[in-house]
């Protein structure tokens, strides 16, 4: 294309901004030489591009279309300080195993860097908006994919954070020294608010600290969340007085609108329960706002994390789920779903360990073979307790405590409901197995090669355990996973 | 802390691997080194750990099974190595399992006794608290006994010192210090403290000779030297200081050491011209003339 | 009833082999052990007293053990636990709670139900009981 206009001193070179089509590493949105500021907020994207796309091209793509870009050039950006916003692409690099003879297509990690000003201070919605809410249908790319982000202080500072928190929580419930122990209610569905309150109570009486909702139970014909909230709370406070425990079950106050979600939590607030929970799918926006309520309600918040895994689970596209665990811990949640390793759903020992990091740590230091790319600081921010649940039961208790440390919450619904001699025998065997298992640690016992023993020493004076283990003895749940990390801690690997 | 690999049957203890196991000759090595003279002192500390590893060997065989005491005393003039030689004794107590933890906390009186009713107890309980699985060395312990002044309360520390010594002999080892006729003064008013002593170790003064030997060694550690004039006036010195009031052997090597360094570096600045170089053999030497100007040297005290 | 508030409590009473076991984990971790009892262990009742300060520069297992025995032969029917606080940034709490003694007749706790308006309950409970051990 050649030079338009007539005025002196222009170059035969196309202008920057005349009109036209213009390749986006043109336009400013590749710029290797970038160091990003403390202040900008960074992003990794995992990029698939097409055949014949280039990969600082495609990243600069993502840069063009997260920010200011459009797919051809527009004059009203010089009304703009378009440079600051702008977001920048400034590295580039392929992805170990991927490409030719890998199996895979060739992915890049694409490093972008955003100016403070694109975002709304304190709001999820808007730094959500920004960064996904554009460019993951863009032709260019084959797949794409959120790994990480670098939250800067500046930015963490704005939010709120968990309400409650593990420390606060745990001196809520007087608990110290133990993960704590939790079951969903089964079945799923079906049960009428009177026999609901029942498992709660046999469950927190045989020595669980807490009974959940589960994510689908709202307000349904079979039991209306009024009946559910009055029926759980005795049960919660009838464990309580007959054990001296402080006890809990997280009331599900989601619903169709705000409105209503308010009501639910007042009334869990009336009835002195110490904990609501609220699922994802209910939205950024909602989320913050309960947080915010949570706080001002002196209420734990649990999140169920429900939904996710229609974006978190594959590798190549969607949006990690350490991501969606950083945003969690800025909205502020308490509680939030980060897998069990050794239970039913998705999760590999390295990446687990990276989404554990970044809820617990104060400071979460890069570490690429769990998957961190970034340091994030959290400047302060409360550290939210991660929930593993999901097909785990006594037998791997101290699989459990090696994989996930002591600052977690357990659930074992059908461990514990699905007890041979009921749902207090369930709950006790759980209790017991966990007390022995973190004695034994504490003692310097290794764990991980005697806790079974240390179980079945256990079991040979707690009955409820040692039929927990006769019946569960040999359940694991080996499968592949999809979502791992792609650099692996070996002697020759430079990372 | 049990060395590995012992037989325990009718066949025996192997005493010499049991002492190499336990590493003790290391720190006897290092006592040595360490501290000039002293042959009866370091003999005692051999015999002292030959028993304790006996003792091992007859509980491993299920002879034993009472930890004999290891409460010690340890006496002599100020100076004279009993600080040292306590902590080489902790390190040897916890090579020998005897005790958990090589370390040794250090007090007087005023660490024990308190200044108004109430105050004691817990002052003696904090130290004793802090000292435990490890040694716990009291200078000049006969302090802590002052009959004469019926409103002191170190008598109230002796007493919870004397149940710990007891109850909980196996968390700690007191070693008591101290002048030898005021530690036999305080003995004798308080024979329970006495009963619970094992090991008593003298500690004699230095010899005129070892004195100019520990002098030797501090200076070369402080990068100085003598040449043969400083020495024989460092020799002469110390015979004269040794009869004079408030020796207290190393102690006042060091000092007069340290004074005589600040003479040395007065002298050199007296003698050195502007725009002339000091060379490093006179930064290090120390001058007779440095040590004549001591009031020793004068013969009368002032 | 027992009362099942601290780490261990649904295991057997730990011997003081075990206890010292776990006092000597949390000087590995360099938490400062506190002793403290009381008559009334309702869940609310936060504020036990404290027997004597938190031991923070104590090294050895030993010493605590002495005041755990020095605070059972004062208070023989009481309940005693054991605190290991962490001064580090970031948790400045408790990290480890157990209870080391309890009365021979544990109290028991009456839940006592208010009727309000449609079917809310207001719940509390009170410690009946308490100190007769």
């Amino acid at each position: 294309m050649s030079a338009t206009t007539a005025t002196e001193g222009r170059s035969k070179r196309r202008g920057r901004y005349d009109a036209g089509v213009l390749k986006y590493r043109e336009m400013g949105y590749w710029q290797p030489d970038y160091l990003p500021k403390d202040t900008d907020v960074i992003a990794l994207f995992r990029i698939t591009p097409q055949e014949n796309v280039d990969p600082e091209e495609a990243a600069a793509a993502v840069a063009g279309e997260s920010s200011t870009a459009t797919w051809t050039v527009v004059w009203t950006d010089r009304l703009t300080a378009c440079d600051a916003y702008r977001a920048k692409a400034y590295r580039v690099d392929p992805v170990p195993n991927t490409g030719a003879g890998a199996g895979v297509e060739q992915q890049y990690f694409a490093y972008i860097a955003y100016e403070l000003d694109l975002f709304e201070e304190g709001s999820i919605a808007n730094l959500t908006a920004s960064i996904i809410g554009n460019v993951f249908g863009f032709k260019p790319l084959k797949a794409l994919r959120l790994e990480d982000m670098r939250i800067p202080v500046a930015y963490v500072k704005t939010f709120q954070g968990p309400a409650t928190g593990i420390v606060v929580e745990r001196e809520r419930l007087d608990k110290f020294g133990r993960p704590l122990l939790g079951a969903t209610t089964k079945p799923k569905l079906g049960l009428s608010g009177r026999n609901y309150g029942r498992v709660v109570y046999e469950a927190l009486k045989g020595g669980l600290d807490f009974v959940k909702d589960d994510e689908n139970i709202n307000s349904q014909p079979f039991m209306h969340w009024r009946d559910r909230f009055l029926f759980c709370m005795e049960a919660v406070n009838r464990a309580s007085a007959v054990t001296g425990e402080v006890k809990g079950h997280y009331l599900n106050v989601t619903a169709a609108t705000m409105e209503d979600m308010y009501e639910r939590a007042e009334f869990a607030r009336e009835l002195g329960s110490i904990i609501v929970m609220i699922d994802l799918v209910i939205g950024y926006t909602a989320i913050q706002s309960m947080a915010k309520w949570a706080r001002r309600n002196d209420m734990i918040l649990h999140l169920h994390r429900a939904g996710h895994s229609t974006y978190t689970r594959q590798k190549n596209h969607g949006v990690a789920f350490r991501v969606i665990a950083k945003w969690m811990r800025l909205a502020g949640v308490d509680h939030i779903h980060a897998g069990t390793v050794v239970g039913k759903l998705e999760g590999d020992p390295a990446i687990i360990a990276g989404i554990y990091d970044t809820l617990r740590e104060p400071y979460t230091g890069a570490d690429l073979t769990h998957a961190l790319f970034f340091d994030q600081d959290w400047a302060g921010l409360r550290k939210v307790m991660p929930v593993a649940s999901g097909g785990i039961h006594a037998g791997q208790m101290h699989q459990l405590l090696t994989y996930l440390g002591e600052d977690v919450v357990l659930q074992f619904g059908g461990g514990t409901i699905g007890h041979p001699d009921g749902i207090h025998a369930g709950a006790t065997a759980n209790r017991v197995a966990l007390e022995a298992i973190v004695q034994a640690r504490n003692e310097g016992v290794d764990i991980w090669n005697e806790g079974l023993e240390v179980l079945q020493k256990a079991a040979r004076w707690c009955a409820p355990l040692r039929a927990a283990l006769d019946t569960w003895r040999d359940v694991t749940f080996n499968y592949t996973s999809t979502d791992t990390a792609d650099f692996v801690p070996t002697e020759t690997a430079s990372v | 802390m049990q060395p590995t690999g012992q037989e325990q049957s009718a066949q025996g203890v192997d005493l010499q691997a049991l002492l190499a196991e336990a590493r003790v000759n290391e720190v006897l090595e290092q006592l040595d080194a360490e501290l000039v003279g002293l042959a009866p002192v370091k003999q005692r500390v051999r015999e002292i750990s030959a028993f304790l590893l006996v003792a091992r060997a007859r509980e491993m065989l299920g002879i034993q099974s009472e930890t004999p005491s290891m409460h010690m005393c340890f006496t002599g003039n100020p100076g004279t190595g009993k600080t040292t030689v306590a902590t080489r004794m902790a390190d040897i107590l916890q090579r020998l399992g005897c005790i958990r933890r090589s370390s040794v906390v250090a007090v007087t009186r005023d660490d024990l006794v308190g200044q108004y009713i109430g105050h004691t107890a817990p002052k003696t309980k904090e130290v004793l608290k802090r000292a435990m699985g490890g040694v716990l060395f009291i200078d000049e312990a006969y302090y802590l006994y002052r009959p004469e002044n019926e409103r002191d309360y170190g008598q109230e520390a002796i007493e919870i010192l004397l149940q710990v010594m007891e109850a909980n002999s196996s968390d700690l080892v007191v070693i008591l210090a101290g002048y030898k006729e005021r530690m036999q003064t305080f003995f004798s008013a308080n024979p329970g403290v006495y009963s619970r002593i094992a090991h008593h170790i003298d500690f004699p003064d230095y010899s005129a000779a070892e004195l100019l030997q520990i002098a030797e060694i501090m200076a070369q550690r402080m990068r100085y030297r003598f040449d043969d004039e400083s020495r024989a006036t460092m020799q002469r010195y110390i015979q004269r200081r040794i009869r004079r009031p408030n020796f207290s052997n190393a102690r006042s090597i060091r000092n007069a050491l340290d004074r005589a360094r600040l003479r040395q570096a007065n002298r050199l600045f007296e003698c050195a011209a502007a725009g002339e170089r000091t060379r490093a053999e006179e930064l290090t030497l120390i001058h007779a003339q440095d040590l004549l100007a001591s009031r020793v040297f004068r013969g009368d005290a002032e | 009833m027992r009362i099942t508030q601290g780490a261990f409590s649904f295991l057997p009473d730990l011997s003081d082999e075990q206890i010292r076991a776990q006092i000597d984990y949390a000087l590995r971790q360099g938490w400062a052990l506190a002793v403290e009892f009381t008559e009334d262990p309702h869940p609310r009742n936060t504020y036990w007293e404290m027997w004597g300060m938190p031991m923070f520069d104590v090294q050895d297992a030993a010493a605590v053990l002495y005041e755990v025995n020095a605070c059972r032969r004062a208070y023989p029917g009481r309940y005693i636990r054991l605190n290991a606080f962490d001064a580090t940034r970031g948790f400045e709490t408790v990290r480890l709670s157990f209870i080391v003694q309890r009365p021979e007749q544990e109290p028991h706790f009456e839940l006592t139900r208010s009727e309000g308006p449609g079917r809310r309950v207001r719940y509390s409970m009170r410690t009946i009981g308490a100190g007769r051990g």
